[in-house]
């Protein structure tokens, strides 16, 4: 039953994730007046980056590609998708959270181990964004932990029944969204990819079906780090409206990173570390004095 | 048993040393014998036998406690010894080095053996001398730096001394758990003072704010390997006394509640934790030394256990411990796999390597490992203890606290990426390009740390086991676990099925892999750069100020290094003064003679 679960959970990231991002690219491509590719752009890219011969730098690269898209498998069957728990109990936050790390490191290490300088400045920028928007946003989340006694996101869903804890901790939900921008990668925290300045970053040595394999890690991270809000605090839901309540997120998200330019690396962690953190600070005191709605 | 033991490493202290005189390689070979004979041995041994030693009665008692830093020092001193064997070639005085291992050996486990506040001391002042006199024996800077080690802790050890004969006086005793009976029903204030001073040596032997400034110059500087003794065990000599003293004495019945069930003390040095965790951060995102930048890592980690171990509940103690043995495992692998690089390149500057990956494969996965476990990511140790601690301290609301462990916890990723990148990985400098692996007796005890970290973080059970016999022996409630599910009231989560799904998400990466089409293995220097045409791939390399737009952030910071040094001008400057007036000239005998005149006028003999 769990090895079910757990294909389920796999395929909805598979095919809904490719498919939002198609609809993203589509939106985008819509606010600056483009006509933009069809919605299924991103499965076309995917299969065709997989088939292609690609060059490697040695084991390492190879080994950190593996680690990347392996992590976030790991990561993602533990997030529950709504009401879609492939480890009812096990889907503890903290264990989520570092999990995700395993993936973030072997991507870092993969291409790092390319020996680019580029793939280096873009993995540093990204280690230090992560310094920004992790630290309100655990803190923002661990007050609902607080709050709810738990560190099940399960409960948690269950525990929101009518009201969405975006009506009970609106300043949470908002520091969390904007964190998640940051998680996304999207506009104004755009600076780790950066294409047109450090030459994509991390990603400037990626050919084939290495390209392939990384685009579906990075589906596979915006799939958990999306799911994970739209838990926390949009109450989850039955399967799907669950992705509807994701495809709105992600829209969101996407039309905002339409419209900005982007912040330099100390900009954005100074920002973080300014405006969401105190507004963070402020959730969690209201939560310690039971002052929730 | 005990005694026995330590008798045993004196003597071996001696015969290593003359030993060593014969072939160097032979003093490493004793220390790792007599550590596999102690680890044996103590394993074995059942908790709470009293021993007398050496005709003082009952001295010695061997606690879970004692058991608990025994084992992981030994496994320290168990791999150092070995990597040893090959490394003692490059050792400046190899006779010397070994007995003084031998000696500091003895020390530590004296110290974890003695139920006398007395004979602990004295054991303490023996590990600390062994150890001084070895950290001389690195780099240029190392005499200086001995001199950090023994200033700082002599403060933590002269302060403990002081509380020791401060609760000698009131109870005509040295015995530990005597006292322990008699402190509660004592006035407030003295339990303050004689706590403080108490926890002070801890403090300052863990590396924890305001007394970590040693740590950099010592760490960075001692021997390679030593580097891995001194943050893997010594400085777990601090967390013992931590771990001793907010439990013996009843800390959390003795001081009032002030916070969500944290003591006002405990809540003091929580404090002290949050400012050692976001010193040793940022400031080891900056070092350009790989020594250093693990160094100020030790004083993050020192700030991690020292949260763990004053929270005092079930679930922050039990991870407080968890963390000293990983980090001790942690700091092993990383110092061991920095000697090996360092055996083989010369040099520890992070900018000046590269790309060693290509050509120390071994050494690499090592510092891999090392590097999970210390950023606490599954599935190895580390992420357990660090689990443990942040459930602790979320069931309690402790936000702030969070907020620095969050820091370190993220900046962790950042300070190790930096070796990780500038050493291991990006372009093989052209004069490295002949570097060879380690030798083996340095690569096998890197694979056993490697296997001992992960096999440990898949299977907890043991560690635990030991953890909750030490909650056990000092009465509190105990950490909850059914094989590899660990509980606490906040959740659960289980190691076992966190890797296998790590293991399926692997597999199906790897099918993805190898279904798809083969790519071409091309060299280093076949790069994109941006159209150039690069004569000297060397430069063509990102390590030298890796997070300069982040380190800009904080440049101008008040460093308590510095402070610690214009109290060393100050004192220089009164010895100059002193020099001055005492120097044998008539002018010089004139002023004290009219000095000792005034003083015999002004009260009138």
């Amino acid at each position: 039953m769990t090895a079910v679960r757990v294909a389920q959970v796999l395929l909805t990231a598979f095919f809904f994730g490719l498919t939002f991002e198609g609809i993203g690219r589509k939106v985008t491509a819509r606010i600056q007046k483009r006509y933009g590719p069809p919605w299924y752009q991103n499965f076309i890219d995917v299969f065709k980056t997989l088939t292609k011969h690609g060059w490697t730098h040695g084991w390492i690269f190879d080994f950190g590609v593996l680690m990347a898209l392996g992590g976030v498998i790991a990561t993602l069957s533990f997030v529950p998708l709504g009401n879609l728990v492939a480890f009812p109990g096990l889907d503890n936050f903290f264990v989520i959270v570092y999990l995700f790390t395993v993936g973030a490191l072997g991507m870092a290490m993969g291409m790092v181990g390319t020996g680019n300088p580029w793939a280096s400045i873009g993995v540093a920028r990204a280690l230090t964004l992560m310094l920004g928007y992790e630290v309100p946003y655990l803190i923002v989340i661990t007050s609902m932990l607080y709050f709810y006694k738990t560190s099940n996101i399960s409960n948690i869903i269950a525990a929101q029944g009518e009201i969405w804890n975006i009506f009970r901790f609106p300043i949470g939900a908002l520091v969390a969204f904007i964190s998640l921008q940051g998680m996304l990668g999207k506009e104004p925290f755009e600076a780790p990819i950066a294409p047109a300045e450090i030459a994509s970053g991390p990603m400037v040595e990626l050919s084939a079906k290495y390209m392939g394999l990384l685009m579906l890690m990075n589906t596979f991270m915006e799939f958990v780090e999306i799911s994970l809000f739209v838990d926390f605090f949009l109450g989850g839901g039955t399967y799907f409206v669950f992705l509807l309540k994701y495809l709105v997120v992600w829209i969101l998200a996407v039309m905002i990173s339409a419209v900005l330019p982007r912040f330099r690396i100390e900009q954005a962690v100074a920002f973080y570390w300014t405006v969401p953190i105190l507004l963070a600070f402020l959730q969690a005191f209201l939560v310690i004095n039971g002052w929730v709605f | 048993m005990m005694q026995t033991l330590i008798t045993y490493l004196a003597v071996g202290s001696i015969v290593g040393y003359l030993l060593s005189k014969v072939n160097r390689h032979i003093g490493p070979i004793v220390l790792f014998a007599l550590s596999i004979y102690s680890l044996i041995i103590l394993w074995n041994l059942p908790t709470g036998a009293v021993e007398n030693l050496y005709g003082f009665e009952g001295v010695l008692k061997f606690t879970a406690l004692s058991r608990y830093f025994s084992i992981l020092s030994l496994i320290v001193f168990a791999s150092f010894s070995f990597f040893n064997i090959s490394w003692i070639d490059k050792a400046k005085n190899p006779h010397a080095f070994n007995a003084l291992s031998i000696l500091t050996l003895l020390g530590t486990l004296g110290i974890f053996f003695s139920s006398n506040l007395i004979v602990l001391y004295i054991f303490w002042e023996l590990a600390v001398l062994g150890s001084l006199f070895i950290v001389p024996m690195g780099k240029e800077e190392s005499r200086k730096a001995a001199i950090w080690y023994i200033v700082i802790s002599s403060i933590g050890t002269y302060m403990f001394l002081y509380g020791v004969f401060m609760l000698y006086s009131q109870y005509n005793t040295f015995d530990v758990f005597e006292i322990a009976k008699y402190l509660p029903h004592e006035s407030s204030s003295f339990k303050w003072i004689v706590l403080i001073l108490l926890l002070a040596a801890g403090i300052a032997k863990s590396g924890i704010f305001p007394l970590h400034t040693w740590l950099r110059n010592v760490h960075g500087n001692a021997p390679d390997t030593f580097s891995a003794v001194l943050s893997g065990q010594l400085v777990k000599m601090g967390s013992y006394i931590l771990a001793l003293v907010l439990t013996i004495f009843p800390v959390s019945v003795m001081f009032s509640e002030f916070y969500n069930g944290i003591n006002l003390l405990s809540y003091l040095l929580i404090w002290l934790g949050n400012i050692s965790i976001l010193v040793g951060t940022l400031m080891a995102i900056k070092q350009n030394d790989m020594k250093m930048l693990i160094a100020y890592s030790t004083v993050a980690n020192s700030g991690y256990i020292l949260i763990g171990l004053a929270t005092l509940d079930k679930v922050g103690y039990a991870g407080g411990l968890f963390h000293v043995i990983n980090h001790a495992l942690a700091a092993t692998m990383i110092f061991l796999s920095f000697a090996a690089v360092v055996y083989r390149t010369g040099t520890t500057k992070i900018d000046e390597l590269g790309g060693l990956i290509h050509r120390m494969p071994v050494t690499f996965v090592t510092y891999l490992v090392g590097i999970i476990s210390l950023a606490g990511i599954p599935p190895t140790s580390g992420f357990i203890s660090k689990w443990m601690i942040f459930q602790s301290l979320v069931s309690r609301g402790m936000f702030v606290t969070e907020m620095f462990t969050f820091i370190g916890s993220i900046g962790s990723f950042l300070y190790v990426f930096r070796p990780l990148a500038g050493v291991f990985l990006g372009q093989l400098k052209s004069k490295h390009k002949d570097v060879r692996e380690a030798p083996i007796f340095m690569t096998i005890p890197m694979i056993l740390l490697v296997t001992l970290t992960v096999l440990w973080g898949i299977f907890p059970q043991q560690v635990l086991m030991w953890i909750t016999d030490i909650q056990k022996e000092f009465s509190m409630t105990v950490f909850q676990f059914e094989g590899t599910k660990l509980m606490t009231n906040m959740g659960y989560w289980d190691t076992w099925t966190v890797f296998v799904m790590f293991a399926v998400g692997f597999i199906i990466a790897a099918v993805i892999y190898i279904l798809m089409p083969k790519g071409k293995k091309i060299p280093l220097e076949d790069q994109y750069t941006s159209g150039e045409f690069l004569h000297n791939y060397d430069l063509y390399h990102y390590a030298s100020k890796f997070y300069a737009f982040f380190e800009r952030e904080y440049e101008g910071h008040p460093s308590f290094e510095d402070l610690y040094l214009s109290f060393v001008n100050v004192l220089k400057a009164v010895g100059k003064g002193v020099d001055y007036l005492a120097r044998r000239e008539a002018s010089a005998y004139l002023f004290w003679t009219a000095v000792v005149l005034v003083i015999l006028l002004w009260v009138r003999w």
